[in-house]
């Protein structure tokens, strides 16, 4: 950011300079009246302030307060935050945050005023992250609202809101919220630490500092979720995470995670552990499948064709038998497809990209089986696991998930079974040394934690849920206590 | 002391139970596949009881072994190097080398013999040897706690083969069983001598032993993990002695790969192939380990970083196993391994052992 420091390298030498520098932008007013029997000269941004509050609370008071200095008028302005401050940068600073500098006569002291104006849309249901049940209350760009939202939600004396600004040009103020003694301080001390040393010039959303946190940059694996619903959050708050939020992102990053949160809706809190459990289980196995199934396919059909029995191979080899392209080329070209379908409904107006996306599925499904450039089972095959890999909840997760099959399906092709194996074992691999914030990234598998297991897989009842996470390593173990214990447990006819 | 005092220690630690995995899963290797006629050439119908007899003398040399270990801040190269001296100990610390280079070239190279005469006959052997050395290049650098957890999902993953073990009972005659005990005591030597290949690999107990959280309280599950290896072993030679007759168990190589052709699933037709890709995961920590058993000693021994050590290992690793071109080469590596391996388990540990108690009573002291 070169044009930005060689602005900052000619400081303005007084408050003058300053204001003849920063007049150069439209939006930037100097007013002074002069007239009146109380003189005043004003100084703020036009688009940043509140013109309401200015003409209501501030102007008013100003005009018939008759006091001689800023200490006075200090105390009797009835807004809070207000400073008295001659230190160019702070002025500067306060002035682009959307405080007003008052001053009664000319000279370096003004006095400091915040009526900046907040912008932020209403609140919305989550989008991105959908459930039929539980409250539809997502994040908003506005970081006070986030706030408000979190702290309605955990009304605690412990929950605790941190804040730290980062960016040279954007200033973007960021919080880290968590709640002390269920969140470990180690954890606590390691985000922060890396917020500190965090240098970049404009943090646009929130997934700038998911991607500079984490521990390995190189992982195609979310070390981070990314959440917009605040029942997700406050929840993860819960078990022992921290949250950080950012100033104009809608999204909240939850860290640290291990890898099976990835696959865990946050509606599965609401619906019975039992149903819950087996979601949760369909989910995994159609997580795999997705990765695996074309792979799989190409492995097999171009060396292993002895593995499907006789009567399979018939169906197989008769939808193929017109196909000129090798099984590789053939998955490629449908995967790519199916990818760019993606991607096109992902960056077309809404209206537009649904229909264009049946439609275009269909018609480019349909037609390239008519043209013979792919077989039907290979169709169904590819179908099944783009709609499986978009059961994950978490959305990063899909796209690793819809990127990892790619390097699979070239091993397939390398070396068949072996190199779907050898490619699983490197995945294992890296997620056995991934960690998140330090913790262990496969948790609580491996290392293995039996007493985490109890909602992780599958979901047990919430009175077998009595103790915290041992992941996060908090001092509060306890979640609840037990109060109503049955001596012994009644027989029939008894109850 | 040792070099584990250095540092954060208890972030290098495993907890104490993964020693089962770590030595049940060094155990099993490529030898499950095809280790049923070696034993029944001398022991007959008697091979499950060979197996069961081997297993029990394997729980000895894990009791021998802990008491070689004692209280855990040392490991077999510390002790090496305590007790015979720097010149006499190093020799002993670089026969150990040899000995885990041996182990990773062997399993690798036989691996990859079924691999090449099951599913690819014309792979050339250098594409997958180099795949599965820069894996372990990978692993390795993630430090023990990463090769533990290989152990682990080596195990876990491949454990649903187990009941894969049930699909030739329907064609098998329980009677070949009998008469039980109808061999002389030199023809269950001799078929205890050829088992032990089998269940080697309890040796990494003397490296791994310091990175143990507690390494007393993982006494009793090194012992689990030398109960499960025998209790598959056994399983899986009752289902070959039941299935095969006598004769036709001499006939077959890999006799558990041809085996697997009964199991029937709705869509697949040759199960074996699906066993042998899971056993890629079977195979790697094999590999992982002993390479890395390796890398401690040159660290230890020869001073050299292990991240340098490694590279100068599956250089070599890479160099011997493509050196190797046909099956006899492949067979001779086994029998070599075997003969050193009896070497290894009869002589030099119960030698070590009685060194180690002698040791300890004259100087009071580790």
């Amino acid at each position: 950011m070169k044009w930005f420091k060689k602005g900052a390298s000619e400081k303005p030498e007084n408050l003058e300079e300053m204001v003849k520098d920063l007049k150069q932008s439209i939006d930037f007013v100097d007013y002074e009246n002069k007239e009146s029997d109380q003189p005043y000269r004003l100084i703020y941004f036009a688009s940043l302030i509140d013109p309401e509050q200015l003409h209501r609370d501030l102007l008013p008071v100003i005009k018939e307060s008759r006091s001689k200095s800023l200490e006075d008028l200090k105390g009797i302005l009835p807004i809070e935050n207000i400073e008295i401050s001659s230190k160019l940068p702070l002025i500067q600073e306060r002035l682009l945050e959307g405080h007003v500098a008052i001053q009664l006569s000319r000279g370096q002291k003004v006095l400091l005023v915040n009526i900046s104006l907040r912008k932020s849309r209403d609140l919305s249901a989550p989008e991105i992250e959908f459930s039929v049940m539980g409250p539809k209350e997502g994040l908003v760009e506005d970081l006070h609202t986030n706030m408000n939202l979190l702290r309605r939600r955990i009304p605690h004396p412990r929950l605790r809101m941190k804040e730290i600004t980062i960016g040279t040009v954007s200033k973007t103020k960021v919080v880290v919220a968590f709640i002390e003694g269920v969140a470990s301080e180690q954890n606590i001390n390691t985000v922060m630490q890396r917020l500190e040393d965090l240098d970049f010039d404009i943090i646009s959303d929130s997934s700038f500092i998911g991607q500079m946190l984490e521990d390995n940059s190189l992982s195609v694996f979310p070390q981070m979720i990314d959440t917009e619903r605040t029942d997700r959050i406050t929840g993860h708050m819960n078990f022992g995470a921290f949250a950080i939020l950012t100033e104009g992102s809608s999204n909240a990053l939850i860290g640290p995670i291990n890898f099976g949160q990835l696959l865990v809706s946050f509606e599965d809190y609401y619906l019975g552990w039992n149903i819950a459990s087996f979601f949760r289980i369909v989910r995994m196995i159609a997580i795999l499948a997705s990765i695996i199934a074309t792979p799989l396919y190409v492995a097999v059909l171009t060396y292993h064709y002895e593995l499907f029995p006789s009567k399979l191979l018939a169906t197989l080899i008769s939808s193929r038998s017109d196909i000129p392209f090798s099984p590789v080329v053939e998955v490629f070209f449908l995967e790519v497809t199916i990818d760019l379908l993606r991607e096109a409904g992902a960056r077309m107006p809404t209206k537009v990209g649904q229909t264009l996306g049946i439609v275009g599925g269909i018609v480019i499904g349909t037609a390239a089986v008519e043209a013979s450039l792919t077989s039907n089972i290979l169709l169904i095959l590819v179908a099944l696991s783009a709609l499986a890999s978009f059961t994950t909840p978490v959305y990063r997760m899909t796209n690793t998930i819809r990127f990892l099959r790619y390097p699979l399906i070239l091993f397939a092709q390398l070396l068949g079974l072996i190199g779907v194996a050898l490619f699983g074992l490197f995945i294992l691999t890296h997620m056995i040394r991934l960690t998140s914030f330090g913790n262990p990234y496969l948790a609580p598998l491996y290392p293995p934690r039996i007493k985490d297991w109890y909602d992780s897989f599958f979901r047990l009842p919430y009175v077998m849920q009595k103790n915290r996470f041992q992941f996060f390593r908090g001092k509060q173990s306890k979640r609840f206590e037990d109060k109503k214990k049955r001596k012994h447990s009644l027989d029939f006819d008894e109850q | 002391m040792s070099d584990l005092e250095q540092g954060n220690r208890n972030d290098l630690l495993i907890s104490p139970f993964l020693i089962m995995f770590i030595i049940h899963s060094n155990q099993v290797g490529v030898g499950v596949l095809g280790f049923q006629r070696y034993i029944a050439a001398y022991a007959g119908n008697d091979a499950w009881i060979v197996v069961i007899v081997t297993g029990l003398i394997f729980h000895l040399f894990i009791w021998m072994m802990y008491r070689i270990l004692s209280d855990g801040t040392f490991d077999i190269i510390d002790l090496h190097n305590k007790w015979f001296g720097k010149w006499i100990g190093s020799v002993f610390n670089l026969a150990l080398m040899m000995y885990l280079l041996l182990g990773t070239i062997v399993i690798l190279r036989t691996f990859i013999e079924v691999i090449q005469a099951w599913m690819f006959p014309e792979l050339a052997t250098w594409i997958p040897v180099a795949l599965y050395l820069l894996l372990t290049y990978y692993v390795l650098a993630g430090g023990f706690r990463t090769v533990a957890g290989i152990c682990f999902f080596g195990v876990i993953i491949p454990v649903w083969l187990v009941f894969t073990a049930t699909a030739p009972i329907k064609f098998s005659t329980f009677s070949n069983l009998l008469p039980m005990m109808d061999h002389s005591l030199k023809d269950f030597a001799l078929g205890t001598r050829q088992m032990t290949l089998s269940y080697v690999g309890i040796d990494i107990l003397l490296l791994a032993y310091p990175f143990l959280k507690n390494p007393r309280s993982s006494r009793i599950w090194a012992h689990m993990g030398v109960l499960l290896t025998t209790l598959v072993y056994t399983m899986v030679m009752i289902v070959s002695l039941a299935f095969y007759s006598a004769g036709q168990l001499q006939q077959s190589i890999w006799s558990t790969l041809i085996a697997w052709k009964v199991v029937e699933l709705p869509f697949v037709e040759r199960f074996e192939y699906i066993g042998i890709t899971f056993w890629c995961f079977v195979v790697f920590p094999n590999i992982c380990l002993t390479m890395w058993g390796a890398s401690r000693v040159g660290k230890k021994v020869l001073h050299i970083k292990q991240k340098y050590f490694v590279i100068i290992l599956i250089a070599f690793v890479f160099t011997v196993c493509v050196m190797v071109v046909n099956r006899d080469q492949v067979d001779y590596l086994n029998t070599l391994t075997s003969i050193i391996g009896t070497y290894v388990y009869y002589f030099y540990i119960p030698f070590i052992f009685l060194y180690s108690m002698i040791w300890r009573r004259v100087k009071k002291r580790i």
